[in-house]
């Protein structure tokens, strides 16, 4: 008899034995049959994606036989399951070849957590209570349908989305759906997102997209706080790209420069850090333009993208107001450093053997985050278009991206629309009433948003709130409706990555496994919605694995002989050259209205004399913006720094400290005209004397049993200024003060002894 | 027969933690919470060491990943009354769960402090124990525990190539920190195959050894970082 | 010296034996009620688990092994002493020997038990031992752990045998005082001791081996003891005199605890006409060169530590010398030697009042000492990153102190059955008269004690 049938037998001589054993039929141990090939303790391996940040990684997942306790038309009982056990990085993958970040290795944890929503939820009680019933997805489906009526019926406007960023086929299908819906744009909020970037390179490129740094055949890097090595963009790949510019040259080194006020994890690895003033990186890029348009050392004499440098005010003047003795009183960095410093980025100091090798210069994180950030960006895009780095070998370039809206035939689909802090205006306004609907796909707004845009009361507008996401958090918990999507493992994972590889990608991978609980994949939840709706959306798809087969299959196949739709499936995506069709246009509609109004020096928010500090949250390397505290390998995974674990903390200059009369682990308020937090001091030698760090992730009031009530969140002092021209929030903008309110108690725990090497003992 | 050893590049590791987490996912090692972690009872095979140097504004950072060295003279084997700390043929220095007794003395031999006790019985909040790996058994209350070299890869790594009757290929058998390093600063292998990347890397003149005048002869080699 | 007559003697020192008053009761009560919280406390951390304690990473000895380490030392009193007394024949020692020897029983029993209590897996303990397991497995003989396994019990049979020779006389003496079931119980316990020429002949030469043998025994012991530390590479353990090191500490902790033991028994069994100031006079000078030899090891290790100036040494020494753990150092120290020095090289001093004083002093000390060597090294072992810190627990304590108890009681119950001064070494001792000894002849050197 073959092993099907065994099974078979065995499954039914297993349920006879537990109802023989056990009363209650609810609690009755069932053996389901497995309805997949399963050899026992043979290891199986399928490509999926890492949806745990933008980059889109591609995985590899080890899959084995395991027996799950689950639940089937509410009968418990044990399902023997082909699970996952292990993620490993694609090897072929272009973005990550083979390496995973700490935050991919722990997704997996993301399918097993023990605080998953297993089956869709209804609201009972009071809103935000967070007490909730069980409801058949039958129900679940049709109550969205006929409050989407309604909401239709009553006006256009009346349904919002809030959802992830990002080029993907799921974000299209969402903007495809809400524009045949006749609703506006989905709202994409991210905390630490790049949007001042984009827009920089829209003006400096006529490219709105992250660059793509060659840092393996780098000469020189000069980092303007990028955290690239450890949260910022596609951390993977530009590690795997840094090992390389390191080590992977015969003979050749490349020099690495990091200049940001404190010492991030990145900073931590360069031969050099700067600390420069808070805000004013821009300037020091325009010193050294200065300094470089003076010698005149461009290093491969090509003449300078003019739309790069026409967007700084008097380039052409060779930039009169950035003499180095100039800069040195804006930045803080004394005139000879800046002097070395553009020495060495074209090269002129360097060996004749690597002159001729490309210097970049990369912009990121809290720079890009003052009120002045989109004229810093700019500033470090001229610099790279002077020294010729735009493009070549060693500098940066835009990878070709699919254009996933082309490539399913919906013309106009309009990908974004307001910002959130337009659509919470709008939410708590008299037109916002009428706004009958909103949708929640796997954001927390309410946590990661300042808390001057009142993001909580304006949903709280809202009539109807359904959210697709898989946990309880401070934003879906206000949702009256919950229909829990498949975890990455379990359904169609795929994204479009941005940045970090030279061809173009698409990450894309079947289901690893059978989904462990009773969730629906969101993509076919709105397709069948749309379905049923009083007049129904006619998407030109029935489920999102036909979205998928209809926008890849076309593509040139990967491996000659075979055809693209299998090679996408062994391989867990596409990579190659795209077709000039499917190839994402650069948009630059709105540069010319952005370069208008750029200011070029940082504004704050709080009385300096009152508030003495700077204060420069950062994305956690285990939580970025807090959205994977809830995971318990990173919750003890000491951070690199610190050595914290289960901890958050605010990090002060030790002399600071001294004067204030604080020690290591001292309870400490910090506040701001806009909030206050209590947290633990963290006495840090990398950090400027007249600035506060804190890292974001932790301070969850509702995110599992993991991560509630543990830590503080530095958003709740950030104060609403936005980066000028641009909606982004500027995060890195307020000021705060400190204050110490008692000694250590155990809240800071750190995995170190020791915080350096060699001890001074003196004898 | 092979001898194992790692290399690790200290001017390619960014102190990024990937390698700790995925040391977690493939050994089974159980998280222990807030509350335990405070009292020193974390378990970290392998650990990201940062040292601060100088002081603002002169201030750097040096990362050093610390795993076990699977030193050739070992001074945690000798004393370890039950041999469940023992040598291995090829050059692992073994840790047999079923035969400690937790005298935790191999800990206190230990130079490098990368042995780990279980205070507790291991506990995951299910479903979480799904993640598991079958390979790799879980460690009681009262056991000593510490990397491994993956031993559970290796062993399948070789029976795989003998009944395929193949040449195990350096390169072909990774350690999880290794793999999941993005930087590749961790580089695993075969000392005895003079052409195996970690064999050319443990010649580099940037090498050394954690620790090296305790006469331990560890199998890690560290290079330098360059300035 | 003089002591009562030898009916006097009978009567005084088979009181105890003979008659039991609520005092006794009152005196276990305390010392019994700390044995039970430790065992509760040591079931509790089996069921819990070790963690429960505050052994941690990276220090991963504490209080239990100090403990160990602590009693193995206190049992150098008795066998030691008292054999060397026997052997250099000193008269005085008479009144003596047998509290000193209890002591090492008990001392090493209490010892004894914490290999065993500070296992990860107690259950599996017997794992240590070599016996023909079914599967031919055998401990590790290159572990010291194992050392101590074969030491420890070698130490603790010589003394058991020790200690239970001279009393075989004194049980025959209790036999024919008794009545009843203790009369039984006392005759066979005296082994039908009738005071033959022969049985005393024997019983001499076996004493006379035994002094011979239990020396080398008793110091091999703490040397094997201190192995445990030396034989690992960790800062400040690994050092050569380590051996002699521990033996000195063992010896001087062991008089120490002798004294105290003295002093108590005189008190509350009134046993002042035996135990005179002298005894505890010569004692006192013995604690005194101890010390003075303790302070030498002390300084020995001190200075050549720091004239190294190993960086990892280093550590360790500045933590003991001047930073965290200074205060319980300097402690050690003052209990160690400053208040035995200064108390016991003054004669004035030299009292039992001072002779106690000093010895409380010293036992502090001596407990402190093996904290001092073991929980600061582990703390701060060569990679900074992973130094930690140790903080002690309940269970941790309420055991410690159990076993305090554990002595007072084993102690106090022991000379509830048998004599704790041996009367007829007392009676021997002072040159007795004619009628009681008849001239030696040839095959008896020391004649037919008529008792
Ligand atoms: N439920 C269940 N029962 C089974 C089986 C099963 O699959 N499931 N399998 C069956 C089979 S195939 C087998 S072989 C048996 C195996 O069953 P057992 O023979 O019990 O084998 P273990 O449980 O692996 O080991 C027994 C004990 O030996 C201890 N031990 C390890 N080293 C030593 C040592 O040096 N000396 C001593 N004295 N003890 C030591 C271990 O810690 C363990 O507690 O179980 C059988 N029973
Ligand atoms: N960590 C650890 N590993 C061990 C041991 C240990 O103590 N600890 N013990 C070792 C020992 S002694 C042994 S014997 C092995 C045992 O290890 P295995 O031989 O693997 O024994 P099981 O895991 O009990 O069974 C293997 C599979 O057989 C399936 N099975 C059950 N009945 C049948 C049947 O009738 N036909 C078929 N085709 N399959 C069936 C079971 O579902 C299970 O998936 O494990 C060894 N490995
Ligand atoms: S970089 Fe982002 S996508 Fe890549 S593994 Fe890490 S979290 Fe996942
Ligand atoms: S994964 Fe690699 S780069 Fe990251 S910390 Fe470990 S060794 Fe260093
Ligand atoms: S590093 Fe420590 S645990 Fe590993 S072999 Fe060496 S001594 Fe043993
Ligand atoms: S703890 Fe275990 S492995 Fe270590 S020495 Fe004791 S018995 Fe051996
Ligand atoms: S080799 Fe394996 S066991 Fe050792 S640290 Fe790396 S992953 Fe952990």
């Amino acid at each position: 008899m073959d092993r099907r049938s065994f099974i078979k037998l065995t499954a039914v001589s297993g349920t006879t034995a537990a109802l023989a054993s056990c009363g209650d039929p609810d609690h009755q141990l069932i053996r389901f049959v497995p309805d997949e090939d399963i050899i026992p303790g043979q290891a199986v391996w399928k490509p999926s994606v890492c949806p745990l940040c933008p980059s889109g990684c591609g995985l590899t997942v080890r899959v084995m036989d395991a027996d799950a306790d689950v639940v089937r038309n509410g009968k418990a009982g044990l399902l023997h399951i082909l699970a996952a056990k292990k993620l490993e990085g694609n090897p072929n993958h272009p973005v990550n070849r083979g390496g995973l970040c700490a935050r991919g290795q722990a997704g997996i944890q993301v399918t097993y957590h023990p605080d998953r929503i297993t089956q869709p939820l209804k609201r009972k009680g009071n809103r935000g209570d967070g007490a909730y019933e069980a409801i058949t997805w039958e129900a679940a489906i049709a109550e969205v349908v006929s409050k989407l009526n309604e909401a239709r019926a009553a006006a256009p406007e009346a349904v919002a989305f809030v959802g992830r960023g990002g080029e993907s086929h799921r974000n299209t299908l969402i903007a495809a759906f809400l524009s045949r819906l006749g609703a506006p744009a989905p709202v994409t909020y991210e905390l630490f997102g790049d949007d001042v970037l984009r827009a920089a390179n829209g003006i400096s490129f006529g490219n709105e997209q992250l660059p793509t740094f060659d840092f393996a055949n780098s000469r020189y890097v000069l980092n303007f706080g990028a955290d690239v090595l450890g949260t910022w963009d596609a951390p993977v790949a530009h590690a795997r790209a840094y090992g390389e510019m390191r080590q992977g040259r015969v003979g050749v080194r490349g020099r690495f420069v990091q200049a940001e006020p404190r010492m991030s994890q990145t900073g931590a690895s360069a031969d050099e850090w700067v600390p420069v003033r808070p805000g004013t990186e821009g300037a020091l890029a325009l010193g050294l333009a200065h300094l470089i348009l003076k010698n005149g050392t461009n290093a491969n004499g090509t003449r300078p993208d003019p739309r790069a440098v026409s967007s700084i005010e008097g380039w052409s003047a060779g930039l009169p107001d950035y003499a180095p003795d100039a800069v040195e009183k804006i930045t803080g960095v004394s005139a000879s450093r800046i002097e070395r410093l553009a020495r060495e980025f074209t090269g002129e100091s360097a060996v004749p053997g690597m002159r001729a090798l490309a210097g970049v210069a990369v912009i990121g994180g809290a720079a890009l985050a003052h009120t002045n950030g989109l004229f810093n960006a700019l500033a470090v895009n001229a610099l790279n278009a002077l020294v010729g780095s735009v493009g070549s070998p060693g500098g940066l370039s835009f990878t070709p991206q699919f254009d996933v809206a082309a490539a399913a035939t919906l013309p106009g689909v309009a990908r974004q629309g307001r910002t959130l802090q337009q659509l919470a205006s709008f939410l708590l306004s008299e037109q916002g009433a009428d706004t009958r609907a909103l949708m929640l796909d796997g954001v927390n707004p309410v946590f990661t948003a300042p808390r001057a845009w009142k993001v909580r009361d304006a949903l709280n507008k809202v009539p109807f709130i359904v959210s697709f996401g898989s946990f309880l958090d401070e934003t879906s918990i206000l949702a009256d409706l919950i229909l829990p999507d498949h975890s990455f493992l379990e359904t169609w994972s795929e994204a479009v990555p941005e940045s970090g590889s030279a061809i173009a990608v698409v990450s894309a991978a079947p289901p690893v496994m059978k989904p462990l609980h009773e969730t629906r994949a969101t993509p076919d939840v709105l397709l069948e919605v749309g379905r049923a709706l009083e007049k129904p959306l006619e998407l030109p798809w029935q489920t999102f694995e036909e979205m998928l087969t209809a926008t890849l299959t076309p593509l040139p196949a990967m491996t000659d002989g075979s055809d693209t739709w299998t090679d996408v499936q062994e391989k867990g995506g596409w990579w190659g050259t795209l077709p000039a069709a499917v190839r994402l246009k650069p948009d630059t509609t709105n540069t010319v209205r952005l370069k208008a109004d750029t200011t070029s020096t940082p504004e704050f928010d709080g009385d300096a004399g009152q508030y003495p500090f700077h204060f420069l949250p950062y994305p956690s390397n285990q939580f970025l913006d807090g959205s994977l505290a809830h995971l318990p390998w990173l919750q003890e995974m000491p951070d690199p720094l610190t050595s914290a674990m289960w901890s958050s903390w605010v990090e002060i200059n030790p002399a600071t400290a001294a004067k204030l009369g604080i020690e290591q682990g001292d309870v400490v308020d910090v506040a701001s005209p806009h909030g206050t937090v209590q947290t633990a001091a963290y006495l840090s030698p990398g950090i400027a004397p007249d600035v506060l760090a804190m890292p974001a992730g932790q301070g969850h009031t509702t995110f599992t049993r993991y991560a509630s009530g543990r830590g503080a969140n530095p958003v709740d002092l950030l104060a609403p200024l936005t980066v000028s021209t641009t909606g982004a929030p500027a995060w890195a903008a307020t000021r705060v003060k400190i204050a110490r309110v008692g000694k250590a108690d155990g809240r800071l725990i750190l995995f170190a002894g020791g915080m350096r090497e060699h001890e001074e003992h003196g004898r | 027969m092979p001898n194992w050893g790692m290399a690790v590049d200290l001017d390619r590791c960014t102190g990024c933690g990937a390698c700790v987490t995925a040391c977690h996912a493939e050994n089974n090692i159980s998280t222990v919470g807030a509350e335990q972690a405070s009292r020193g009872r974390a378990k970290h095979w392998i650990r990201v060491e940062r040292y601060w140097e100088g002081d603002f504004p002169d201030v750097s950072l040096k990362f050093r990943p610390v795993l076990c060295q699977q030193c050739d003279n070992a001074p945690c084997e000798p004393v370890c009354p039950t041999y469940a700390s023992h040598h291995t043929q090829d050059g692992l220095n073994a840790q047999v769960y079923n035969r400690c007794i937790g005298t935790r003395y191999c800990a206190n031999a230990c130079p490098y402090n990368v042995r780990f006790f279980d205070f507790f019985n291991p506990s995951w909040d299910k479903p979480l124990h799904l993640q598991l790996n079958p390979d790799v058994s879980l460690r009681e209350v009262g056991v000593m525990e510490k990397c491994t070299f993956c031993v559970q890869r290796i062993k399948a790594a070789t029976i795989e190539a003998k009944a395929t009757e193949q040449e195990l290929k350096d390169g072909d058998l990774q350690t999880a920190c290794a793999q999941a390093c993005p930087s590749r600063a961790l580089v695993f292998g075969d000392l005895n195959d003079p052409e195996s990347d970690v064999s050319r890397l443990s010649r580099s003149p940037r090498g050394s050894k954690l620790l090296e005048d305790l006469g331990t002869k560890p199998k890690v080699t560290y290079l330098s970082k360059q300035a | 010296m003089t002591h009562p007559a030898h009916q006097q003697i009978n009567r005084d020192l088979l009181r105890p034996l003979m008659q039991t008053s609520w005092r006794f009761y009152a005196l276990v009560a305390l010392p019994a009620a700390l044995v039970v919280a430790g065992l509760v406390s040591w079931f509790t951390q089996m069921f819990f688990g070790f963690g429960i304690s505050g052994i941690r990473w990276p220090i991963f000895w504490g209080f239990y092994v100090t403990n160990f380490v602590f009693w193995i030392g206190i049992s150098h009193a008795g066998t030691l002493i008292s054999a060397i007394l026997r052997l250099v024949n000193a008269g005085w020692r008479r009144p003596v020997t047998r509290c000193a020897e209890v002591i090492t029983v008990f001392a090493l029993m209490i010892g004894a038990m914490f290999p065993i209590i500070h296992l990860g897996r107690p259950w599996l303990a017997f794992w240590l031992f070599p016996y023909p397991s079914e599967r031919l497995i055998w401990p590790n003989f290159r572990s010291p752990l194992v050392w101590d396994f074969f030491a420890i019990n070698t130490y603790l049979t010589g003394s058991l045998l020790f200690l239970y020779l001279p009393i075989i006389p004194d049980f025959a003496v209790a036999r024919d005082h008794a009545t009843g079931l203790r009369r039984r119980i006392y005759a066979a316990l005296a082994l039908g001791w009738r005071g033959t020429p022969r049985q005393w002949h024997r019983l001499e030469t076996a004493m006379q081996i035994m002094a011979i043998a239990i020396i080398p025994v008793a110091v091999s012991v703490h040397t094997i003891v201190s192995f445990d530390f030396s034989m690992a590479p960790v800062p400040m353990w690994q050092t050569t005199i380590f051996g002699p090191y521990f033996v000195a500490g063992a010896i001087f902790s062991g008089i120490a605890a002798l004294l105290l033991a003295m002093a108590a028994l005189r008190k509350i069994l009134h046993l002042e006409a035996y135990l005179h100031p002298v005894h505890f006079e010569n004692l006192g000078k013995l604690l005194l060169v101890m010390a003075l030899l303790w302070g030498y090891f002390v300084f020995n290790e001190r200075l050549v530590t720091y004239y190294g100036n190993g960086p990892a040494e280093m550590a360790v020494f500045w933590r003991t010398q001047r930073e965290s753990f200074a205060p319980l150092y300097w402690t050690m120290v003052i209990c160690n030697f400053v208040l035995p020095l200064s108390l016991m090289g003054i004669k004035r001093f030299r009292t039992i009042t001072g002779c106690v004083i000093a010895s409380i002093g010293v036992v502090i000390g001596m407990w402190l000492e093996r904290f001092l060597i073991i929980v600061p090294a582990l703390g701060h072992k060569y990679l900074p990153y992973s130094y930690g810190i140790y903080r002690p627990q309940p269970v941790e304590i309420i055991i410690t102190a159990a076993t305090f108890g554990a002595m007072i009681l084993l102690y106090a119950l022991f000379s509830k059955l048998v004599p704790i001064i041996s009367m007829w070494e007392l009676k021997a001792g002072d040159h007795p008269p004619a009628d009681l000894i008849p001239p030696a002849t040839e095959e008896h050197p020391l004649g037919e004690l008529r008792l």
